[in-house]
């Protein structure tokens, strides 16, 4: 039943707490291609590192700054 | 190059950016094209030769790396087309090198996967294996090779450990192409590709628990926080300039002292006569005016090489970012805008990895006004004289910084302006930015690209600064009058007759014939208004021999009107400067903007909009400066 509550998140990283390890469970809008190919991929896990006008999180070992516009579009789920 | 043979086999390496393919392209090839730790770096393709174990030549290119095979930027296009052989000068990979940072295996992988669905034979470079290694990551590169069915070689380019693995494993024949993966087509392959990347890495590159604070991560609480952040980026661009003015003295001194006593050597083997004014004040004069600032050339491109390959730009593009938006532009923009501070040229290469192409357009449209190295000179000139000599270093630096912030914020008024005008992107551009670990900078690479830039600064000076002071000393010998009077020979010259028709246009700047000579000048290359104003200057003192000893500062300092008034007061010295601050005064740039802007049109409007922009600009400081008494 969580599984489920989990993969219909609807909690953006724009709203996650600072320091927070997540799973990505959605990519939405027409971004969601270039997202993957950075490496923001349904299921893979972050970090949050920082808020502001761009956000800066951790991702398989890199650190990657998205804007916060685009960080709205990826949907998340604690990571356990 | 021998890029056509068809028995020369072609190899590519591909790869994610700053995944350290022009290293390895370096290491193949015993080239120093130029790398750095940001994304982006490479934007064009590079072409080299290596030989395998065996003795067989191979071409390699190096490509601008992607992310994927769908091109979303130009250079990833480029990318793209060198693949599938569309190039015009190179013919189809008959083999790939996928090269993948190891500790970012996850996120590479797609795209090896991409390159392998081709149908092309690959092999796969896993470079930094010992920084991997070192945030405790255990890879298995064998069983990785097993999984995805090509050779895999664990590598450390920068030192360049792995290379002769890698060389055996580009012999012939050349392994097979993978057939082993086979994924759908559409939205189900992306799915399949990721379930296959997951199944793989946990296989062979597996991460640790958790994840510890590490140096890079230590290094961005300060660099990246937003009230540090800036303080650490406006003290790293002030600590630049202020070491450039305040280091270089000293090589400057022994250059300048070395000059002098050359030119009174060469002047005591030659009786008075023209060739004797043609060595000392032409050759010597000339070329040595611009030779005395190689030091501070040499300090900016150690620093911006420093910059580079710290990992510390991606770091200022991301603080930029909020500023750059006010203009128009993204992060992305300061990368290529940072680089033209060097020279503009490589510069506005580098906007290829602007996705937006109406930003990209702006950015190649402002990138000159960022001072380039080649303005170096004449700032150098222009600042002391005026300060006055006897101003500390600080002072300078504080006012070339400044001069730097001038050029820098027209550039972005300029850009918010022209942004509005074209109007917004089709589909919405997004700031994605990969921040990378802070690295040892690599001091042999820095050295040599400073020696190179060293060497080319010392070549234009031998051959077009060389060929012009030539030119210019004798416009302004000749015709000869009877007189002996310097301001009489200089009048009657060619090169006086040149001056007199130019100084109604220069005089509302504040500028006499000379310097609208020596500026008129500079058009073929920036560096040559040194030049012009040490042999122009220099005529007029010529018999005097205490003065042609003299530095040409204290020369143009004692410059005067034919009234009697002095020709450079600080309202016209400031007039020069903002003149050299706007005009585009480069050919080479013009004909870069008109490749890359694909348009002629663009690049010739350009031209004459700086020229104008540079002449209405120093029009109105001198002007409104005389008004208000100054």
């Amino acid at each position: 039943m969580s599984a489920v509550l989990e993969s219909k998140s609807k909690v953006s990283l724009n709203e996650v707490a600072l320091n927070c390890e997540v799973r990505i469970t959605a990519l939405l809008g027409p971004a969601c291609e270039r997202l993957r190919e950075l490496g923001f991929c349904e299921q893979m896990q972050l970090r949050k590192l920082s808020n502001g006008r761009n956000l800066i999180c951790t991702l398989c070992g890199s650190k990657m700054a998205i804007s916060r516009e685009l960080a709205s579009h990826v949907l998340v789920a604690p990571a356990h | 190059m021998s890029a056509h043979t068809e028995d020369i086999a072609t190899i590519a390496l591909v790869g994610n950016p700053n995944s350290g393919k022009t290293t390895l392209f370096n290491a193949l090839t015993g080239q120093r094209q130029q790398v750095g730790n940001y994304s982006g770096v490479t934007t064009e393709v590079k072409s080299g030769e290596t030989r395998t174990p065996h003795g067989r030549k191979l071409i390699v290119l190096d490509l601008p790396g992607c992310y994927s095979l769908r091109a979303d930027s130009p250079d990833e296009k480029v990318a793209l087309d060198a693949l599938a052989g569309h190039l015009p000068n190179h013919k189809k990979p008959d083999l790939v090198v996928c090269v993948v940072d190891a500790s970012n295996l996850e996120r590479h992988l797609q795209l090896v996967l991409q390159v392998m669905e081709l149908g092309i034979p690959c092999v796969m470079v896993l470079n930094m294996v010992d920084v991997a290694e070192k945030n405790g990551l255990r890879l298995d590169p064998e069983m990785l090779s097993e999984e995805l069915g090509i050779p895999v070689i664990p590598m450390m380019a920068k030192a360049g450990k792995g290379l002769l693995e890698l060389k055996q494993s580009l012999r012939h024949p050349f392994p097979p192409v993978a057939n082993a993966l086979k994924f759908k087509e559409g939205e189900d392959a992306e799915a399949e590709r990721r379930l296959f990347i997951g199944k793989v890495c946990d296989l062979a590159a597996r991460r640790p628990g958790s994840q510890n604070c590490n140096l890079s991560d230590k290094l961005d609480a300060i660099f990246l926080h937003p009230v540090l952040g800036w303080h650490a980026f406006v003290g790293v661009m002030f600590a630049v300039f202020w070491t450039i003015f305040s280091f270089a003295s000293v090589p400057m001194d022994l250059i300048e002292g070395g000059l002098s006593a050359l030119a009174e050597w060469v002047g005591s083997l030659m009786q008075e006569g023209d060739m004797r004014s043609l060595l000392v004040d032409g050759v010597i004069g000339g070329v040595g005016g611009v030779l005395v600032f190689l030091p501070q050339i040499i300090l900016l491109f150690l620093f911006i090489g420093l910059l580079e390959s710290s990992g510390y730009m991606a770091r200022a593009a991301f603080l930029m970012d909020g500023l750059m938006s006010k203009a128009g532009l993204s992060g992305k923009a300061f990368l290529p805008l940072f680089s033209s501070y060097a020279c503009a040229i490589p510069g506005i290469m580098a906007t290829r990895t602007i996705g937006s192409a109406k930003e990209r357009l702006v950015t190649i449209f402002v990138a000159p006004w960022m001072s380039c190295s080649a303005r170096l000179p004449v700032y150098f000139l222009i600042i002391p004289l005026l300060l006055g000599e006897n101003e500390g270093s600080w002072m300078q630096a504080l006012l070339l910084f400044g001069i730097y912030v001038t050029g820098t914020l027209t550039a972005f008024v300029t850009a918010r302006l022209l942004r509005n005008r074209l109007g917004p992107d089709q589909t919405p551009q997004h700031f994605i930015l990969e921040l990378p670990p802070y690295r040892t900078p690599q001091w042999s690479y820095i050295f040599r690209h400073v020696l190179d830039r060293a060497w080319s600064f010392v070549r234009k000076a031998g051959s077009l600064i060389l060929g012009l002071s030539i030119l210019l000393w004798a416009l302004s010998t000749y015709p000869k009058t009877k007189s002996d009077e310097p301001a009489e020979v200089l009048a009657h010259s060619a090169m006086g007759r040149i001056g007199a028709f130019i100084e109604p246009i220069v005089k509302p700047l504040g500028f006499d014939g000379r310097t609208g000579t020596a500026i008129l000048t500079s058009f073929a290359a920036r560096e040559v208004f040194v030049s012009s104003t040490a042999i122009l200057f220099r005529v007029q003192e010529a018999d005097d021999e205490e003065q042609t000893r003299s530095l040409l500062r204290e020369k143009i300092s004692q410059a005067t009107w034919p009234d009697g008034r002095p020709l450079f007061t600080p309202l016209s010295l400031i007039s020069l400067l903002v003149f050299f601050i706007y005009a585009l005064q480069c050919l080479p740039t013009t004909a870069v903007v008109a490749r890359e802007a694909g348009s002629w049109k663009w690049a010739i409007g350009q031209f004459l909009f700086m020229s104008s922009f540079a002449y209405l600009a120093s029009l109105l400081i001198f002007q409104i400066g005389s008004l208000l008494g100054f």
